[in-house]
């Protein structure tokens, strides 16, 4: 490699196939996000702060960073602390309405397939869909899985809006003690949109503007996500594609194949990309493909629309957030298939370079280059048709001379839904809670979130995973932070041999990795049901657990509020990046202190991996202590 | 000598001193006018990152004697001496740049300009602001500045009230008690800059 290139390339990423990748970007002229990044240096401090408000006409105004210089107060009137608190929650309210909104679409796809007025979906978790009926105090004797289904998803929507005003998964699913700091903060979600239109009300100028009620509504819009719309998004699709189990596959751009037709599934929502998968698989489809002279179809994922297929069907995944131009660079993608969320808006620029094909499938995701194929739950299958027919015939435009493909994609296990876990335990988490009281299993961490082109991509993900297991704890990811540890090799049983003694044992005995897959952003919600399940087990509250969470290279709105129901629900979490409230030292003192004697969690800033490790240690013991363990 | 001064730790990159300073010298002298005019108006003040993400606002010293004046051939580059400003007569400028090579702090770049037609781009560097200063006013730069990290006024004035703080810091460092000289909140958001620095492609 050019060593000036090699310099660049060392300083972005630490994902070894996608270095080989960038390298013929750079030497190509492709731009990348990177690039995009130092374009926009310097980047506005008053932004960063959380100075600005650009909420009203009257504005934009900003805040002074010192107080001798430069204006106190808002046209309006709001002082810094009510700016940087409003801020957060409107960056907040947008992460919640993206997993909700997603968690809706799902349930939307559900009941029409209850219905009958879908094409291509079935309900294949029974035992799950019962359970949750059971929840919700629906009666499944004698009836169809059909008609317990469709009175399960109108239960359901029920909650979205403000006619229940309440989140049956928030009250049967934490426990007591959790839900009791919640009831005394006056954080109980009381729906799913109900608190996200409620917090975009409340940053109108001249709404909320006390910024400790705002912080507090805060909390309980990222409960409303955390254990409404993320926890029916996870549940209901495992419902309809069935629960994860445990499953092996590659990982890593090499897993695009050279005489094959590509299809990328990038997104979040699974319900188009679970029928691209079975489409994928007729035969007519594969005959044409081997008749425009591809060996096959080869369908891979990427981000958290990778997750769902990887976890559920196997489908391979191409890599997280930052691959993703990288992967229509190789040369040998003929169709990237998007939904929603995480897609760059320029990434049919960048397949503009190649013979790519962007496909948005979503009627409010549209992007201008894109070849659009709507979705809708009663085409969705002869519309997936159509994208692997489109994604074949493009097969012929691809350029052989213009492709490079990695060579060693790596191994990966991922499907460690909670029902897998305790399976896999032989069916109770009684043995887990006993390897913790031993204290082989010091305790167990969440790794979520995002990459942050301001992170050498994967870095900070792997230093933390290592330095943590390492120190037997045990890690459970999704999103980015667990495609992140698959590239790295975390997620195969081997990589036990990089944990501390204790957890390397139990790891073996099991055969599972130290470092768990449990799925996509939206299922962080499935770590707040293992969380809560513990919680129960030994009659305490979430907090009382010695758990931390992290999200070491976050960048989206989401993260804001996965972190803040995380802290809401007892967590101590910490943040790799600042988010934009340092402006306010009254927001990040309440924030990063204030809060944990409200609900017990709390956050932390901190961009070095070895001491975001030792402060989850340190947390965890501190725990261990209080539960005399 | 009326100067701007610069704190440079109180720079926070908003770069509202590199867009009021491009307003200020554009056709219609605002912000929408501005986008619809060719050549478009450009910043004569530059906001860079250095190191652990800090910026430095860099502009024309208005040096005296000024190295830019001494080597131009043509003398396009003269004193108002009033303002003490270096000022660059445009239809004169040859572009080559000499003045650009010797400047100290590389702060010249050229480009074309709307109020004289050439075909070639000349010298287009800070000008003091010195319409906005004979009619009584301070640099567009140091208006738009809402941290106070760009300060006009009489160098030695400014300069006593800098050295005053640095002496009570000093006394108070001596007596064993801290006085920090950025609010607390920020010095924290730096120190996390600096360690995002370190893992990641920039600053
Ligand atoms: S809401 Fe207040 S602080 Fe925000 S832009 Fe309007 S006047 Fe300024
Ligand atoms: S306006 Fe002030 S704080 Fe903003 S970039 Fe310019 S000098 Fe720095
Ligand atoms: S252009 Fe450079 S050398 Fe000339 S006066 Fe300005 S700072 Fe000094
Ligand atoms: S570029 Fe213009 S101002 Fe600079 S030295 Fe040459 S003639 Fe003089």
């Amino acid at each position: 490699m050019d060593k000036k290139i090699e310099i660049i390339v060392n300083a972005r990423t630490t994902d070894e196939a996608a270095k080989v990748v960038l390298e013929k970007a750079i030497e190509e002229g492709i731009e990348t996000v990177w690039d995009r990044l130092e374009a926009q240096q310097p980047q506005c401090g008053f932004g960063q702060l959380g100075m600005c408000c650009n909420r009203c006409a009257m504005g934009p105004c900003r805040i002074s960073p010192f107080d001798d210089a430069g204006p106190t107060r808002g046209v309006c009137g709001a002082d810094v602390d009510l700016i940087a608190a409003r801020n957060l929650l409107d960056d907040l309210l947008v992460g919640a309405a993206s997993h909700s909104d997603h968690g809706r679409e799902v349930v939307e796809v559900f009941l029409e397939t209850a219905e009958g007025k879908s094409q291509g979906y079935k309900i294949l978790d029974e035992t799950k869909l019962n359970a949750i009926a059971d929840e919700y105090g629906i009666d499944t004797k004698g009836k169809s899985k059909e008609a317990v289904a469709k009175e399960v998803a109108l239960a359901i929507f029920e909650e979205f809006g403000t006619v229940k005003n309440s989140i049956q998964f928030a009250e049967s699913r934490p426990p007591e003690k959790t839900k009791e700091t919640w009831k005394k903060a006056g954080i109980v979600p009381r729906s799913v949109d109900r608190e996200i239109v409620e917090a975009a009300h409340r940053v109108h100028m001249g709404v909320d503007s006390d910024y400790v009620n705002i912080l507090l509504h805060a909390l309980r819009t990222s409960l409303s996500d955390g254990w409404g719309g993320s926890m029916m998004a996870t549940d209901i699709s495992d419902v309809l594609f069935g629960t994860p189990k445990p499953v092996s596959s590659y990982v890593n751009l090499g897993v695009l194949k050279p005489d094959m037709v590509n299809i990328v599934l990038h997104g979040h929502n699974p319900v188009l990309s679970e029928m691209v998968v079975k489409a994928s698989r007729e035969k007519d489809l594969v005959d044409y493909a081997k008749k425009m002279g591809a060996k096959g179809i080869n369908l891979v994922g990427m981000c958290c629309t990778g997750n769902e297929v990887l976890m559920r069907q196997g489908v391979p995944i191409a890599g997280n957030m930052l691959n993703q131009e990288l992967a229509i660079a190789t040369g040998a993608v003929e169709v990237m298939l998007i939904d929603y969320q995480c897609i760059f808006p320029s990434i049919t620029k960048t397949a503009g370079c190649y013979h790519t094909k962007v496909v948005s499938t979503s009627e409010k995701a549209k992007f201008p280059g894109a070849i659009h194929k709507e979705f809708h739950p009663g085409n969705a299958f002869d519309t997936a048709k159509e994208i692997v027919k489109l994604a074949v015939e493009n097969f012929p435009n691809r350029n052989p001379d213009r492709v490079k493909i990695p060579n060693n994609p790596m191994k990966l296990m991922a499907g460690f839904s909670v029902e897998a876990i305790t399976s896999a335990l032989g069916g109770t988490l009684q043995p887990l809670i006993d390897v913790i009281a031993s204290g082989k299993i010091r305790g167990a961490a969440g790794i979520v979130g995002c990459n942050n082109p301001k992170i050498k991509q994967d870095y900070n993900h792997i230093v933390l995973t290592k330095e943590l297991i390492k120190r037997n704890i045990l890690v459970l990811e999704t999103g980015c932070a667990a495609i992140a540890s698959g590239k790295a090799g975390l997620l195969v049983p081997e990589a036990a041999e990089l944990a501390g003694d204790g957890l390397k044992e139990v790891a073996q005995s099991l055969g599972i990795p130290p470092v768990l897959h449990m799925g996509s952003c939206v299922d962080c919600s499935r770590i707040l049901v293992i969380a809560a399940k513990l919680a129960k087990a030994l009659n305490v509250g979430i907090a009382d657990l010695p758990i931390a969470g992290a999200a070491p290279e976050w960048y989206s709105q989401k993260a804001i509020s996965i972190g803040a129901y995380f802290v809401a629900s007892g967590v101590y979490t910490v943040l790799g990046l600042p988010p934009k409230i340092f402006g306010s030292p009254n927001v990040v003192q309440l924030l990063t202190e204030g809060v944990e004697g409200v609900v017990g969690g709390k956050f932390a800033v901190e961009p070095d991996p070895v001491r975001q490790a030792e402060l989850m240690a340190a947390h965890i013991e501190k725990k261990r202590k209080a539960l005399g363990i | 000598m009326k100067t701007v001064f610069v704190h440079p730790e109180r720079c926070i990159g908003c770069r509202h001193c590199e867009m009021a300073c491009a307003i200020e010298h554009s056709k219609s002298q605002d912000l929408f006018g501005m986008l619809f005019e060719t050549p478009r108006s450009k910043p004569r003040i530059h906001v860079e990152l250095g190191i652990d993400f800090m910026t430095f606002p860099n502009r024309c010293r208005h040096c005296d004697p000024a190295p830019c004046m001494q080597v131009c051939p043509t003398g396009a580059l003269h004193r108002d001496v009033e303002t003490g400003s270096v000022l660059v007569n445009y239809s004169t400028c040859i572009g080559c740049a000499m003045c650009a090579m010797v400047c100290p702090f590389d702060i010249i770049s050229f480009n074309k300009v709307w109020s004289i037609q050439l075909d070639h781009e000349v010298n287009t560097k800070c000008d003091h602001c010195i319409d906005r200063q004979q009619a009584g006013n301070i640099p567009a730069c140091v208006e738009a500045c809402k941290t106070g990290a760009l300060e006009f006024g009489d160098a030695n004035t400014i300069i006593r009230s800098s050295r005053k703080d640095f002496t009570v810091r000093t006394t108070l460092a001596l007596k064993g008690e801290e006085a920090p000289s950025l609010p607390p909140n920020i010095e924290a958001f730096r120190d996390i800059m600096a360690k995002v620095s370190q893992f990641g492609t920039l600053g």
